[in-house]
């Protein structure tokens, strides 16, 4: 009996400590996605017009959230919730365009980040002439859709969703890659996170009940065993 | 544990954060760009986020964050680590399960495991 206890809580106990395994390494990915949505943020401020800070400022007063939360039971009678981020606009085209975007943000910052030790100035004057054909060609690639949909949809829809178009039509680079890295720790990490930080909540009660009982169990064996003493002793 | 109703409007994540000065960096607008800040519409608008600068008096931060997690349909609130510091004794008096708070970095103020709440339940939990 006592045995079965003491292996319930070691199974417990293993659990516990591979979830707290995997919040170690969610904290560290999410430091890490952080810091590169900081540092290109200040990249974009620092390559901005004077004066241009990609900040609260330009933030739109009518915002609506694409990225919205769902919430589950994780499973069968253990009622552990399970979070989970869904993109509102995942199905429309303008948002897989915007997607694309982000994609190629993803790879030109890939390659441009390889040559950094020269000077910033010039590493953002390169960038920019990395990225204008490109971009121009995205903005013309959307136009063509735009024209298309203009018929089913209406046009305001589509402009007004994603959050880098408060920062003008031609967002610059970092900015979209700021976004990009954003977007992974709030659809990848964030969610696990906080599943994983409620998942270990619900283990350590169990643990702490496990315990409970087995202290309860070996109370009552102590006892028994003064019990069988004294009989032995008369 | 918890019921289905606790948290099946719960579509929202709030952030409380820091703003961009050539000192710090933006934790909010980094956040935003990923699509998940809303301003409710109607005659009181209401955010799901918001800007703490140097100037943000503490009461504004309680006063927010006593929101947030009064509010039904935010499920997750974000804060800046070294933002809840300032609130600790707030932040670590809540226990409801939803929203469930969660402090994240930000670039002058790295993540801190000494001040992770689940860190600091995994040591008592331990015995320590």
């Amino acid at each position: 009996m006592e045995q079965q206890q003491q292996e319930h809580i070691d199974s417990l106990l293993e659990r516990y400590l591979s979830l707290l395994d995997e919040y170690t390494r969610l904290r560290q990915d999410l430091s890490k996605l952080q810091s590169g949505v900081y540092q290109n943020i200040a990249r974009a401020n620092f390559a901005g017009e004077r004066g241009m800070r990609y900040g609260q400022d330009y933030y739109d007063e009518r915002m609506r959230a694409t990225r919205v939360l769902r919430i589950d039971e994780a499973g069968g009678d253990e009622a552990v919730p399970r979070f989970m981020i869904k993109h509102l606009m995942a199905s429309s085209s303008g948002a897989a365009a915007a997607d694309d975007e982000e994609e190629g943000a993803k790879e030109d910052e890939k390659s441009e980040s390889k040559p950094e030790g020269g000077d910033a100035e010039g590493t953002t004057a390169q960038s920019n002439s990395g990225t204008t054909p490109e971009t121009n060609q995205t903005a013309e690639d959307q136009n063509q859709n735009g024209e298309e949909q203009e018929k089913e949809k209406p046009k305001m829809k589509k402009t007004s969703s994603d959050p880098l178009r408060w920062y003008g039509l031609l967002a610059p680079l970092p900015l979209r890659t700021a976004q990009t890295l954003s977007i992974q720790a709030v659809e990848q990490v964030i969610p696990r996170l906080v599943s994983v930080n409620a998942e270990m909540e619900h283990v350590e009660i169990e643990i702490r009940r496990a315990r409970k009982k087995r202290a309860k169990a070996a109370a009552v064996a102590d006892k028994e065993a003064l019990g069988m003493e004294a009989v032995e002793a008369r | 544990m918890s019921s289905q109703a606790d948290y099946k409007d719960r579509e929202f994540l709030a952030v409380i954060g820091d703003e961009a000065t050539p000192l710090t960096q933006d934790s909010v607008t980094g956040l935003l760009l990923a699509g998940i800040g809303h301003i409710t519409t109607g005659a009181e608008a209401k955010k799901n986020f918001l800007v703490v600068d140097n100037k943000t008096e503490t009461a504004a931060i309680e006063s927010a964050f006593d929101s947030f997690t009064e509010r039904k349909d935010i499920g997750i609130v974000l804060i800046n680590q070294h933002i809840a510091d300032r609130i600790r004794h707030r932040v670590d008096s809540y226990t409801a399960a939803f929203p469930t708070v969660l402090e994240i970095p930000s670039k002058d103020h790295p993540y801190d495991p000494e001040k992770d709440s689940v860190l600091r339940r995994v040591r008592r939990l331990f015995g320590e």
